[in-house]
């Protein structure tokens, strides 16, 4: 069969249009992802300093050094304790908040949209919202206790004018917690409500023709046809929460104290702000076997609870 | 009295009216077909019965008890969906018992009685083997059948079906319509079932309501529905293929294609309108020859008849013939309305 002789066109080329397509993603990753990775992982391994650039392999020297360090230990712990409390309660809340902003109400739209502007804002930027609601003097949250009778002299509280949000050990760790929980539960509310919008309706007819009243539909069909995307939107902000460091640099420095600082914010300290590059990369490093771990871990329990 | 009683009952969805207006008594144990093309209201009407949509205006009612304002686990209904809805995550059983479980503290029910409940259905739906099973790991005769069960297990007043057999293939349809069926007819059940297909109608229904925009066109048995049309749209929505519609001065009269045969093979030709016909084409099915062309002086439309197989004449292509039908199977219907006129001083004008 003779075949039509056309002028070739560039984009005709199926290869040409694939590589054109793929490029920016695959920049993307490796120089933003891959780079910084394997920079981490030569790091590591090195004796490099700001001072010093040059790369001398010194082998596992630099993690028995972090591992040993008693303040990188109660680091780890700190971050481990910080993710888990507060996935804890982002799970509660974009639970309740997903199923209260699929069901029909008057104003539901701008109440979506006022809900999800802590994620759309940039971290810093509502930090430092944060750092002047929280502040040692000036709270806005301790002029009403004041008011209220519940600061002051003679009140439940406390006797004194302030409660110390960032100050206060205990306090500046709920602080820390409370304040990723307000960041963290639009993403996770976004997440689920996809979930309960995809499970089809002849389910939710089926389930109220059957005599199924709210908690039940909720507890028996809702919550373990979206399970899997529940375990998705879990990973997604544990991960995130796992490796922030924004939120106590711009809230706590890590203070006071050791109390609240976290693994992202230890690793900046000591390899960019204190100059030791390589022990800074060891530490951050430390956390990638324990996400990788979670993440395969929570996959792969997603895809098992996947039915149909 | 009726078991449910339909007054007025309208479902407006902004400016289109699904519902516009109906009228209808389902008596105990019937098999009521709810018949229409598709956008007719007829879900509309059904989700309206089962409570899961809310009447605009207008009353229903089920065992002498007003249920219009009523949540559907009050109203004694159940219902099979298209899609069956089967939940995903559970195990048939649990599927089954779902119902009951919900009604758990109104009807008290204990673990072993729902046990009980559960299997007797079961087994009635001859699927005692797949209780382990997930929905996933069913056939889709199967799931039918889970569904089924599902819906009958609570021992409903009424069973609502919304066209639960067209997810079946065909020769699996068959199959299903006569076992429905024949489960209704043994349970004593009263069914509505919604269809837009009317060989499951015909096949099923103690009764037909035929609609169309939203209203009810008729209500009758599956003969009279097809034999006894009371206007237009019901004498052109069933059959197939459709009634032949014929233009006359100030009315308009038709007659089906089966009817309409060969003067030579008509039975009483005295009796028989007949009409000059005009073949173009004639595609040969097997059991019958469906015949297209024109009757003359009535050009502008085409007019098939159908002529079975053990009808011998040769009927050639382009060639004119006689043909006849009786005087009983020519419908006469108004110009304007398209309802059904007494067609007894017409017939000379035809």
């Amino acid at each position: 069969m003779a075949r039509l002789a056309l002028p070739a066109f560039p984009l005709d080329n199926r290869r040409l249009v694939g590589a054109l397509f793929l490029a920016p993603a695959l920049l993307y990753i490796l120089l933003l992802v891959g780079l910084p990775f394997v920079l981490a992982i030569g790091f590591g391994f090195s004796d490099v300093t700001v001072g010093n650039t040059d790369l001398n392999f010194v082998g596992l020297r630099n993690f028995e050094a972090v591992w040993e360090n008693h303040i990188f230990r109660q680091v780890f712990e700190t971050t481990i304790r910080f993710t888990l409390v507060s996935q804890v309660f982002i799970l509660l809340f974009a639970n309740i908040l997903a199923v209260v902003f699929t069901q029909d109400f008057t104003g539901k739209w701008i109440a979506r949209f006022i809900f999800i502007l802590p994620w759309a804002t940039p971290v810093s930027l509502a930090m430092i919202g944060w750092l002047w609601m929280l502040d040692t003097k000036y709270s806005p949250i301790d002029y009403l206790l004041l008011q209220t009778g519940f600061l002051g002299p003679g009140g439940i509280l406390s006797g004194n004018r302030n409660l110390y949000w960032l100050a206060a050990p205990d306090l500046a760790q709920i602080s820390v917690i409370f304040v990723q929980v307000w960041r963290m539960t639009p993403l996770a509310t976004v997440i689920l409500m996809a979930g309960l919008s995809s499970i089809p309706t002849d389910i939710l007819d089926q389930a109220e023709v059957d005599g199924s009243r709210f908690m039940r539909t909720l507890l028996q069909i809702k919550l373990p046809l979206i399970l899997p995307i529940m375990v998705i939107a879990l990973l997604f902000s544990m991960i995130t929460m796992f490796s922030d460091m924004t939120v106590v640099y711009v809230l706590t420095r890590g203070g006071p104290v050791d109390y609240t600082r976290v693994l992202g914010l230890y690793s900046f300290q000591v390899g960019i702000e204190g100059g030791n590059l390589a022990q800074g990369a060891a530490i951050s490093l430390f956390a990638f076997p324990l996400l990788l771990a979670m993440a395969i871990f929570m996959l792969r329990a997603a895809s098992r609870a996947e039915v149909q | 009295m009726s078991l449910v009683e339909i007054t007025n009952l309208r479902k407006h969805f902004d400016s289109v009216r699904a519902v516009d207006g109906v009228d209808l008594a389902i008596d105990q144990g019937e098999f009521l077909v709810i018949l229409g093309p598709s956008g007719c209201g007829k879900t509309t009407l059904m989700r309206m019965i089962a409570g899961l949509e809310k009447p605009t205006a207008g009353r229903i009612s089920i065992g002498a008890q007003d249920v219009t304002s009523l949540p559907p686990r009050k109203r004694g209904v159940s219902m099979v969906f298209q899609s069956y809805a089967l939940y995903p995550h559970m195990n048939v059983f649990n599927n089954i018992a779902f119902p009951l479980r919900a009604q758990r503290r109104e009807k008290k029910f204990d673990k072993r009685l729902i046990r009980q409940k559960v299997e007797m259905t079961a087994r009635l739906l001859e699927i005692d083997m797949l209780l382990d099973r997930r929905p996933r790991q069913l056939s889709g005769g199967q799931r039918q059948r889970v569904a089924i069960a599902r819906a009958m297990v609570t021992q409903p007043a009424v069973l609502l079906l919304d066209e639960p057999l067209s997810n079946l293939d065909a020769k699996l349809r068959a199959n299903a319509r006569d076992e429905l069926k024949d489960f209704q007819r043994s349970s004593d059940i009263t069914a509505v079932f919604v269809t837009h297909d009317q060989i499951e109608a015909m096949g099923l229904g103690d009764r037909i309501v035929v609609m169309s925009e939203g209203k009810i066109q008729q209500i009758g048995t599956p003969q009279t529905i097809y034999d006894d049309p009371a206007n237009e749209f019901v004498a052109t929505f069933l059959g197939s293929p459709s009634m032949n519609i014929l233009s006359a001065d100030g009315f308009r009269f038709g007659f089906r294609p089966e009817h309409f045969l060969p003067k030579t093979v008509s039975d009483s030709p005295e009796n028989s309108r007949i009409f000059h016909y005009y073949v173009k084409r004639v595609e040969y099915l097997g059991s019958d020859r469906l015949v297209y062309g024109y009757v003359q002086g009535h050009e502008s439309a085409l007019t098939l008849a159908k002529v079975p197989s053990n009808v011998r004449v040769s009927l050639d292509v382009e060639a004119d013939y006689e043909f006849a039908v009786h005087n009983s199977d020519i419908k006469f219907f108004d110009k304007a309305s398209g309802q059904r006129v007494d067609g007894q001083n017409l017939a000379e004008a035809v």
